[in-house]
């Protein structure tokens, strides 16, 4: 038996993966602690998720400086890389993960006293972490799958949590099944990708098609497949139907974790994958370039503004706040494909940055839904009537997010949209930048009609009685509002680390 | 007629169009889980195929075996999700679950 | 010769019951013929010198996805009062779609042209046992942790309720759904 080509992984690869160790010993602890407690104090699976999360965190931070300027490094035996990028999205992972278990403990959907296995649902957010740190790092087809595969099972059954609830345990059904469709179609897709080049590394299928090997229908189909996979995972029309279903009935904090998390995750996907793939290395004179097989810009152009345009105007008729927040979350991928349209360096630090920015308003502006459900068991707008005067903090807080989704300034949405506007003018894509902003105008209007009904009708008599939020949820809230505000106006170094990002993984 | 890659190829492709088609056409959750089996062997039998006929390596087979794991792992989940909405609704099909629809 | 023979046979054996799996009323026979499908395949895995695959195929379809599929099957067992006739209207678009879907996959296999080499058939068990303890040992690794995940996940979703006061939340749940 001969051994070919055998590149073990070493021990010595760990040390660039540590913060994704850690949580996965974190995961194994939190379900040991659990089960040690037999369930009835959540508390310890919490407590350690919540350490892991910091502790990586912390881990995230230190490799920034460590590897960064280096460019990208491959472990495990080539099938990942820690880049700028993958070192980007370590970091907006941990936040997002640590923002949801901390809030998720506030949460009566979560912790209310007849829910179970409260334990598990911390180290589940926690993995689900993980598996989305690998789609970001993910340079080989096996490892893309598998990444997604390992998504998509956690949020799964994170959306059923609720499983004495049917709206939960319906929005989990839709979620597998949708999910197990589009997965198969994107396997199908890298299938046949992978025959027509010989390789699962996504260096190996650049080098076939750079050689010109490749029958420009078979990629056109394969492309189509993988990117109907990948649309369902960052929920871009056609692939968008789960999504206010789901959103809706998961349990609040989980729909905030997935219209962030699993999206950054699968732009980040999408990012490597097809850029690494299909457009680094290529210019315009080689014949094989993405952009030049198939129409690439007008088919994601295409994409782009229908999706903006649907979700906004859905959003608009939408009475039930976390309902509208699907809708708009919708709207925000046709934005960030925006970026997607030239695959030019500049659009995709457009992306990761105003992934970075949505990440905190959005997370914002659910948990605000999720605090508010705690105390009126209601989203329905017509409840939200008045709030403003019952919980003015958190009122005042909410009304930053609205202002940031809506993007205008001097809100941290204005900046990254400006980003994304200016990647694709730079080619004179000038018809999709008035979609956009047209998109952005409507947007207007739902947005403040929340902040309208918090602000300026009055609570009915008897309902007027303030709301108490505990001191966690302020600090969440207040961590995910500041930077709001600031990057705003001072986004200078975030902007610097997501184009760093972009440019180390094209270097690689 | 010789059998070689195409002929491979095409097995897979009808199982796949089937897959397919059960999936849009069944209203029975158990029935498009098993569309969806359809469709994850069809992709299969393309990585095996393409492993011994075009790369003569066996990252093919690999991939294979890991999709037929995570298969497994993804069925195990949706019947379980299936099973709940039965019984909590006593119903498993997708379309009848109506209290998520406006 | 015989080579061809085997193929037919094994395409026949997967085919044919994938089509009766699509179309069948029953998802009793559905499941059924499913079996008969993820054999075949199990066999074009065998055939095409995968030997390790086919057992897999065999152990862990047949023997467990298979399984689980039917006992799920016989455990929600709906009544046919409910179960109409399927319309045309139902059947039609997406067959129209799935037809043209096949159509444009056959388009790929005749138009590209493959860079097909001579198939070998040397067994392959003992290279796969070393490339996942060797160049595979991550995603090995990362595939136990996401089947735990998906294992607690599975458990959580239809562990027995530990105490009463859950049904009541069932039923006012209900209650909310049919205003």
């Amino acid at each position: 038996m001969e051994l070919l080509h055998v590149k073990i992984p070493s021990w010595g690869d760990l040390q660039w993966w540590l913060p994704e160790a850690v949580l996965c010993c974190t995961f194994l602890l939190a379900l040991l602690g659990d089960m040690l407690a037999r369930g009835r104090r959540p508390v310890v699976a919490f407590a350690i998720s919540v350490a892991g999360l910091l502790a990586a965190g912390a881990l995230a931070i230190a490799d920034t400086h460590a590897v960064a300027p280096a460019g990208g490094r491959a472990i495990m035996g080539d099938l990942m890389v820690v880049d700028g990028m993958a070192i980007f999205f370590r970091l907006l992972f941990v936040f997002g993960g640590l923002a949801t278990v901390l809030f998720a403990w506030t949460s009566e959907e979560i912790m209310g006293h007849r829910r179970e296995n409260k334990g598990e649902f911390f180290a589940l957010t926690v993995l689900m972490t993980v598996a989305m740190m690998v789609m970001a790092e993910a340079r080989n087809v096996l490892m893309l799958y598998l990444a997604m595969e390992g998504v998509g099972l956690t949020s799964y059954v994170m959306a059923g949590y609720m499983r004495t609830s049917l709206r939960s345990t319906e929005a989990s059904l839709k979620y597998v099944i949708f999910g197990a469709v589009s997965s198969a179609i994107m396997l199908y897709g890298l299938s046949l990708l992978y025959g027509m080049t010989g390789s699962l590394q996504f260096s190996g299928i650049r080098a076939v098609l750079l050689g010109g090997g490749a029958e420009p229908f078979g990629i056109l189909v394969a492309v189509v497949l993988i990117l109907a996979g990948m649309s369902y995972k960052i929920a871009a029309v056609p692939f968008h139907f789960w999504c206010p279903d789901v959103y809706e009935g998961a349990p609040t904090p989980v729909a905030a974790l997935f219209s962030v998390g699993p999206k950054a995750a699968g732009f980040a996907l999408m990012i490597r994958f097809f850029y690494t793939t299909f457009a680094v290395g290529t210019n315009a004179a080689a014949s094989n370039s993405l952009i030049q097989v198939i129409n690439w810009p007008l088919l994601v152009s295409v994409i782009s503004a229908v999706t903006m345009t649907f979700g906004n105007l859905v959003a608009l008729r939408q009475t039930n706040v976390k309902r509208m927040l699907a809708y708009s979350s919708i709207a925000h991928v046709g934005y960030l494909l925006m970026g997607f349209v030239l695959l030019s360096e500049m659009g995709l630090a457009a992306i990761l940055f105003y992934l970075l920015v949505y990440t905190l308003m959005n997370l914002g502006a659910f948990f605000f839904v999720v605090a508010v459900n705690n105390h009126l068991k209601s989203e329905q707008l017509e409840d939200y009537k008045g709030l403003g005067y019952r919980m003015p903090w958190a009122g005042v807080m909410m009304v930053v997010f609205l202002g940031s989704l809506t993007g205008v300034p001097p809100f941290a949405g204005f900046v990254g949209k400006l980003y994304l506007f200016t990647a694709v003018m730079d080619r004179q894509w000038f018809w999709l930048v008035i979609i956009a902003g047209l998109n952005s105008v409507i947007s207007l209007y739902y947005y403040f009609r929340v902040a309208r009904v918090m602000w300026l009708v009055r609570p009915d008599e008897g309902h007027d009685s303030p709301l108490r939020l505990s001191w966690l949820q302020y600090t969440v809230l207040a961590c995910l509002a500041v930077p709001t505000l600031v990057l705003g106006l001072y986004f200078g170094a975030f902007k610097d680390l997501a184009d760093a990002g972009i440019r180390t993984m094209a270097g690689g | 007629m010789n059998v070689g890659l195409p002929h491979f190829l095409t097995v897979s492709a009808v199982l796949f169009a089937l897959g397919l088609f059960a999936v849009m056409s069944r209203r029975n959750t158990v029935a498009i889980l098993m569309g969806v089996e359809l469709m994850l062997n069809a992709a299969n039998l393309n990585f095996v195929a393409f492993s011994r006929y075009v790369q003569r390596g066996i990252d093919g087979q690999l991939m294979a075996a890991f999709v037929i794991v995570l298969a497994a792992a993804e069925a195990a989940v949706a019947l379980a999700i299936v099973l709940a909405l039965y019984r909590n609704y006593g119903t498993v099909h997708a379309d009848t679950a109506q209290s998520l629809k406006r | 010769m015989i080579r061809d023979l085997v193929f037919v046979l094994l395409a026949l054996l997967t085919v044919v019951p994938a089509f009766w799996v699509v179309f069948s009323r029953n998802i009793v026979h559905a499941g059924f013929a499913l079996l008969f499908t993820l054999v075949g395949v199990a066999g074009f895995y065998g055939f095409l010198g995968a030997d390790f695959l086919a057992v897999t195929q065999l152990m862990v379809y047949v023997g467990g996805v298979l399984v689980l599929v039917l006992f799920t099957v016989m455990m929600t067992h709906v009544p046919a009062v409910g179960r109409r006739r399927h319309g045309l209207d139902r059947l039609v678009p997406p067959a129209v779609f799935a037809a043209a879907v096949f159509g444009v996959l056959y388009k790929v296999i005749t138009v590209v042209k493959w860079n097909v080499g001579e198939a070998s058939t040397s067994p392959t068990t003992a290279e796969i046992g070393t490339q996942l303890m060797t160049n595979y040992v991550f995603p090995f690794e990362y595939v136990s942790i996401v089947l735990l995940a998906a294992m607690v996940g599975a458990a959580i979703l239809i562990r027995e309720r530990s105490h009463a006061g859950s049904d009541d939340a069932i039923a006012e749940e209900k209650q909310e759904a049919r205003p």
